[in-house]
């Protein structure tokens, strides 16, 4: 899932204690947890607020897409993941309780047989679409097979080489995908792997595994997004500007258990000015502000002010905001290169360009994942960087002069720290320009492999709490696809895809047990310095007084809950 | 946007209101640019506006002496983390929740201010105002070039090449000017216009002033029209003179003080353009200032430190309404029964 972070303060003592989820990369998405205790708080949809009624959300970018079957961002998965529910999901609760996966569409979490390569599931029975047509078993086989063609951000990881057949379906050499065989008549889904993959029951959760009909094109339909099966059905959309998340009326009838029904529906409106966004959550002509986003520090003094009851800062510990750096282009290829900027940028900086919003860091996994480092950073603790010793790396390597482009979404503080960033590379000797994007197309203009861009923004909010999310889509050689690729950096080192090949068959139960061996490839990948972490982000927890403050989720993996959504 | 010319030059027959103008103690035979001149100097009002104008031009053209000299920093390099002195205390230039320092007041050090880079805002108003003016007058020279070659061609020669360029013209006026300009801002800051990189501060003066070509080019053939039908053209063909040569020498001239009148409308609307594009981001890149993108860049910081915008807004609104009312006297003074105006 595309970045996006995730507050979990809470989650973060409890992971670290005992992790037992596997790492979901996605786009920044935070659950709140800095003010709730570690334990799993209870904080599902209670049903103590009106029912009925419209919420407006307002969020500083548009999803990349409401068609699940491509999106790969958090502002997507916030609505795909309560619109297309998949065989699995996770558990509709605030803290470390809203990482545990349980049962979607399948009656049971899949049984694992053969020494972990094969899942049988069993569709439950009177399911139906949001259009009212009926989901049968093999619905699920070509939701598996579209998401291999159109191709989601994540398919060259989870999905296309782990799944027997994936591969020679998506070079056109089969019809199906092999491994996939269904029973409509007994709604019975067996799914076998190429090999063990310990978080293939996270990957069934994905949004774009979420059950479309059959037939649905094979290619990203996002004005017009197929019927799913889940609490909400999106509607009246607006491309860039606005659309609707309603109140499925067929699913509370199908009777899902864990899964609640929405209480209200949802607008969305999108404008890339996050202080107007802000402020219109705390006069209240808005309701809900994008944990993605953040809060310009100069609203905080007056929403600590006059919002105390309804804002809060959470630390979810599963995301990581860092700058990509292309390893087969000059100047990045040289890891001198890369460890000047590694060496010299100013964290301090950074940290007040987000408002104070960012936890200085280093390493690629953040806290709330199991892998992630005590060492101490490998170019100095993270603070203001160390300017000479930058400009005396860059001169060693051989790369001083080189032109660079440096490249940025707009919105702040994303816009403001590549700015910086662009200011900084032309400090220690590189000729830097900044390369404006517009944030809905950011993503997926650099992940155009044959653009090769050099360096530039990126985030990662997990998808599920296995390390392999971060490194499987982010950093193993792999993972890179022609589009809607997500290594961006075009990182292809022997040592990481074999780590990577070897750890993500490490079943999510287990992960504790292997900790250590993630935390030795994130020391690895630090030391090489094929990413530049500039931190982790906190996130606000932000909403308008109607809003039943006390009943709102903010999901750990997916971010806000559509269905905890509540009218005082 | 409308555009009307009507007939009044200082070549009219009408002469009479001349010397009214002039106060009535013009010997005959006087030129119409003295007459001209005579009626700028009465105009106070748009000698004030245009000594402001040249007051910004000249202080925005002093940009590197008092980044160099006075502030001691250069329009890119920020200090996010650095501090100061105020009235005896230290200060974060940046705080730790982002917010920037205010105006000091102190020429040496962040007389406006800072920005959230940490960035010195009156330095980085002067070069944007560089920016912003040379956009301008780029763009400006361009419109009027092109918009007289193609103006006067369509006027001359009528009939066909008169119906194709006046459609071409046609079709760019179409599109409102602020989305013709986005449009092309974005497409060329990716790929550029031939040797000239995307980020160039050329590239927007290009957009800028391919989109004002219309506005002056459909007056400039409606006077040419007229203009042909002259004795002295006449006399010119008879002659044997080349079209080129008439065009050139004998229409263009009459031109002149209309091309004179445009021009700071032109470069007025131009700068506004500019400051607007910029805004929207597909203007002037960054970390390259401008007037627009400050304000785009201060709006982060409302309203804790509401100078980053005040301060651009403010600059700009006095150098485009110096601009303009010089231009409304520069109108009356050589054209005073003319009705040349722009309408967005």
């Amino acid at each position: 899932m595309k970045r996006y972070t995730r507050p979990a303060a809470a989650m973060v003592l409890t992971v670290i204690a005992a992790l037992v989820i596997g790492a979901c990369g996605s786009s920044s998405s935070s659950s709140s947890s800095s003010s709730s205790s570690a334990g799993a708080s209870s904080g599902s949809s209670s049903s103590s607020g009106a029912k009925g009624g419209t919420v407006n959300m307002v969020e500083g970018v548009f999803p990349q897409s409401l068609d699940a079957g491509d999106d790969y961002t958090t502002q997507g998965a916030e609505i795909n993941w309560v619109t297309y529910t998949g065989l699995t999901t996770y558990a509709h609760v605030n803290g470390i309780g809203g990482t545990k996966l349980i049962p979607g569409l399948a009656t049971a979490l899949p049984t694992i047989t053969d020494g972990g390569k094969t899942y049988t599931a069993t569709l439950r029975k009177g399911l139906v679409f949001s259009n009212g047509k009926p989901v049968t078993a093999s619905d699920f086989a070509y939701t598996v097979e579209r998401s291999i063609k159109i191709p989601w951000g994540g398919s060259g990881e989870f999905i296309t080489p782990v799944i027997v057949g994936g591969t020679a379906f998506s070079t056109g050499k089969a019809k199906s995908v092999s491994g996939i065989t269904t029973n409509n008549a007994t709604g019975k889904i067996v799914i076998h792997l190429v090999a063990p993959y310990g978080a293939f029951d996270n990957v069934l959760a994905e949004p774009t595994l979420g059950i479309v009909p059959a037939g649905t094109p094979f290619s990203n339909q996002p004005n017009h997004p197929p019927p799913g099966v889940g609490p909400y059905v999106t509607k009246n959309i607006v491309p860039g500007v606005s659309y609707s998340s309603d109140i499925n009326p067929l699913w509370a009838k199908m009777n899902v258990p864990g899964i609640p029904a929405g209480h209200v529906n949802v607008n969305v409106k999108v404008s890339s000015n996050v202080a107007s966004n802000a402020l219109s959550v705390l006069n209240n002509t808005a309701d809900i502000f994008d944990w993605a986003d953040t809060i310009p520090g100069s609203l905080l003094p007056q929403i600590q002010t006059k919002a105390a009851s309804r804002y809060k800062l959470v630390n979810l510990g599963g995301s990581t905001y860092y700058i990509f750096m292309n390893a087969t282009k000059k100047p990045f290829s040289s890891q001198l290169a890369r460890e000047a900027v590694m060496t010299g940028l100013n964290q301090d900086a950074m940290t007040r360009l987000g408002a104070g919003t960012l936890v200085p860091a280093c390493f690629f996994l953040p806290p709330a994942v199991a892998g992630h480092p005590t060492a101490p950073c490998p170019y100095g603790t993270p603070g203001l960087g160390n300017l000479a010793k930058a400009k005396a790396l860059v001169k060693q390597s051989g790369m001083e002069g080189q032109p660079v482009t440096v490249w940025s979404q707009e919105r702040a503080p994303r816009q403001q720290w590549m700015t910086y960033y662009t200011q900084f590379l032309n400090q220690i000797g590189f000729k830097a320009t900044q390369k404006l994007i517009a944030d809905a197309t950011y993503f997926t203009t650099v992940g155009e492999l044959k653009l090769h861009p050099q360096t530039g923004f990126a985030d990662w909010n997990q998808d599920f709490t296995n390390p392999v999310d971060f490194y499987g889509v982010l950093l193993d050689g792999h993972a890179i696809l022609p589009t809607n690729n997500e290594n961006f950096g075009e990182v292809n080192d022997p040592h990481v895809n074999a780590e990577v090949a070897k750890l993500g068959t490490i079943p999510t139960t287990q992960l504790q047990k292997n900790a250590s061996q993630w935390q030795a490839l994130d020391e690895y990948v630090a030391k090489k310095a094929y990413v530049a972490v500039f931190g982790y982000q906190k996130f606000p927890f932000f909403a308008s007084d109607r809003i039943n403050y006390g009943a709102l989720v903010l999901s750990p993996i997916y971010g806000w809950d559509l269905t905890s959504f509540q009218l005082k | 946007m409308a555009t009307t010319s009507a007939p009044g030059t200082e070549f009219s027959d009408d002469l009479s209101a001349g010397f009214v103008d002039a106060g009535g103690d013009l010997a005959p035979g006087t030129g119409p640019w003295k007459l001209g001149w005579r009626r700028l100097r009465r105009n106070k009002v748009a000698l004030f506006f245009g000594g402001v104008f040249l007051v910004i031009v000249v202080l925005c053209l002093l940009a590197p002496v008092y980044s160099q000299d006075i502030a001691h920093v250069s329009p890119s390099l920020g200090n996010i983390t650095g501090t100061i002195r105020v009235g005896g205390k230290t200060e974060n230039i940046v705080s730790l929740t982002g917010i920037p320092i205010g105006p000091t007041w102190d020429p040496s050090h962040y007389f406006l201010g800072a920005d959230t880079l940490g960035r010195d805002t009156a330095v980085r108003l002067l070069y944007g105002g560089r920016n912003s003016l040379e956009i301008g007058a780029v763009a400006t020279l361009l419109t009027m070039v092109l918009a007289l070659i193609v103006g006067i061609a369509a006027g001359y020669f009528r009939g066909i090449a008169d119906g194709v360029l006046s459609r071409i013209l046609d079709i760019i006026w179409a599109y409102p000017v602020l989305l013709l300009g986005i449009t092309l801002g974005t497409v060329i800051a990716v790929g550029g216009i031939g040797p000239i990189k995307g980020s160039n501060l050329l590239v927007p003066a290009f957009v800028i002033g391919f989109v004002y070509i219309p506005y002056v080019a459909k007056p400039v053939r409606g006077q040419v029209l007229q203009l042909r039908e002259r004795e002295f053209i006449d006399a010119a063909r008879q002659q044997g003179l080349s079209h080129a040569r008439i065009m050139f020498s004998e229409i263009m001239p009459n031109l002149s003080s209309t091309i004179l009148v445009f021009i700071p409308l032109i470069l007025a609307n131009a700068i506004l353009l500019e400051a607007a594009l910029s805004y929207l981001g597909v203007g002037v890149e960054p970390p390259n200032p401008s007037w627009g993108n400050m304000i785009a860049d201060g709006l982060t910081t409302i309203p804790e430190a509401f100078h980053n915008v005040l301060v651009p807004g403010l600059m700009l609104v006095l150098a485009v309404m110096s601009i303009n009312i010089f231009g409304d006297g520069l109108r009356d003074a050589l054209d005073p029964r003319a009705k040349v105006r722009i309408a967005h």
